[in-house]
């Protein structure tokens, strides 16, 4: 259990992530590396299956044929009825012709517009089915169109999604990657500290770790080997005590042995504080 | 596994993941496959006119492909899986086991036993800290043993002082005692650091 007196304040900050650069880039970025070369090789061979039965389906989708629309007649003008022959005044001969007059013949004709018979419009007749036909026609050609255009979509979806999950393992494997081995080398920080200090003889007291920081039980491993160097220097002191007592009692305490007891005595002391 | 709960968490989170996007992008596949099946078999029962069972037995070995493609994929990510669980295993291990051996000396030294310290094995993790580790062991050994030798000479010329000086009574024995004292604990040091 963690008592409040035995903890530092050292609070968790995105600057000291990078505790362990050595340690935590290389665990991160072997794992990142070896993640992301498996998925791309499923990724690749993801795409060639999707490429295959999109291109397959889509072949398939083209080759349907849909019910023709029924052709119909355009509307269309029709010829005007025969001109009936002009009559012509009939003459005093019963010819029916004008007189013939010397040096040419001469007719004098005159149109009425009104007269003159135009051409008609002629609209066929459109079959009863004919507008369900070409529902049913374009219906066809959209759904075969719209299938195609799923299928696609599909297709890009899948690389979508590939390209997005690939991102996603790469950061989120190397933030988790990053945050995990900062859990573990914030305590191998925390330790090497204190190793520092004993290197150079001091003992002073052994703080908790952090909550949430991993490594516990190896910590807990060092700080009995902390206590343990503790308490080889206690009984170094108390042996020490003892023997510059009766030293002291039996009046050597200016023996120049005991007066470099007395002085390893004092640095065993501090090394303690 | 030298540390079940470090090593553990490590790959359950990664292959959990792993796990999920390869079976999220089977499922994609699967579908667009499927699609693809689909629309053959309708395009073979139009063309046979109905009930066909040449078209029966195709469309049976085209849903056979879709099963085999299932089954590819879980043999993907479970192999995917598989290999991420045995990388980080070793790496893991490439952490757990510096730290194995150092929690071992670490017990060593709660029993006040500072014994010599070997190298890590070639291509094991946290060699800095080791080297740390070690510089730290053998400083506190140093210094353990420069102490035994000063105070077993400090021992020495307090008892030749001690026989030729005039120390007499109760104040000599008890120093004498307290000297005998002092010699058992610097030979129990000295085996500690042996």
């Amino acid at each position: 259990m963690t008592k409040a007196g035995d903890t530092r304040g050292y609070k968790r900050s995105w600057k000291n992530l990078l505790i362990n650069k050595k340690y935590q880039l290389r665990f991160t970025l072997f794992m990142v590396g070896l993640s992301a070369l498996l998925m791309g090789g499923l990724g690749f061979w993801i795409m060639v299956v999707a490429n295959e039965t999109t291109k397959v389906s889509i072949t398939s989708e083209r080759g349907k044929r849909c019910e023709p629309v029924p052709t119909i007649e355009a509307p269309h003008e029709e010829a005007p009825a025969p001109v009936t022959p002009m009559k012509l005044p009939e003459g005093p001969d019963g010819a029916g012709s004008q007189p013939v007059r010397p040096g040419g013949s001469k007719i004098n004709v005159t149109l009425d517009e009104m007269e003159v018979p135009k051409p008609q419009l002629v609209i066929p007749a459109v079959p009863k089915d004919f507008g369900a036909k070409v529902v049913e026609h374009w219906t066809c050609e959209v759904s075969i169109a719209s299938k195609v255009v799923a299928l696609e979509r599909g297709r890009m979806q899948i690389l979508l999604a590939l390209i997005a999950t690939g991102l996603l393992l790469v950061f989120g494997l190397a933030a988790y990657g990053i945050k995990m081995t900062h859990r573990v080398a914030g305590p191998l920080f925390k330790v090497q500290l204190y190793l520092a200090k004993m290197r150079s003889g001091r003992f002073d007291k052994v703080y908790n770790l952090r909550k949430g920081d991993q490594l516990v039980s190896f910590y807990d491993h060092f700080k009995l080997a902390h206590a343990g160097i503790v308490k080889m220097q206690e009984s170094d002191i108390e042996r020490m005590t003892s023997v510059i007592a009766a030293a002291e009692a039996a009046g050597a305490g200016d023996h120049p042995s005991v007066v470099a007891m007395r002085e390893m005595l004092a640095r065993k002391k501090q090394s303690l504080e | 596994m030298l540390d079940k709960r470090l090593q553990l968490r490590y790959i359950l989170v990664v292959t959990i993941l792993s796990g999920l996007i390869a079976g999220a992008l089977g499922r994609m596949i699967y579908h667009q496959q499927s699609l693809s099946t689909q629309s053959i078999e309708e395009d073979l029962f139009e063309l046979a006119g109905g009930d066909d069972k040449d078209v029966k037995n195709i469309t049976n070995d085209y849903e056979k492909q879709d099963r085999m493609l299932v089954y590819k994929m879980v043999g993907a990510g479970i192999g995917l899986v598989i290999i991420l669980s045995l990388y980080l295993v070793i790496m893991t291990h490439k952490v757990a086991g510096p730290l194995f051996k150092v929690s071992m000396y670490f017990d060593r030294m709660a029993e006040g036993r500072l014994g010599n310290v070997t190298p890590l094995r070639r291509g094991d993790m946290l060699q800095d800290f080791y080297v740390n580790f070690k510089d730290m062991h053998d400083a506190v050994r140093a210094s353990a043993a420069e102490d035994v030798v000063a105070l077993e000479s400090g021992l020495k010329n307090l008892r030749e002082s001690r026989n030729q000086g005039d120390y007499r009574g109760e104040a000599h024995s008890k120093l004498a005692e307290e000297l005998d004292l002092l010699e058992q604990h610097l030979v129990q040091r000295k085996k500690q650091l042996g």
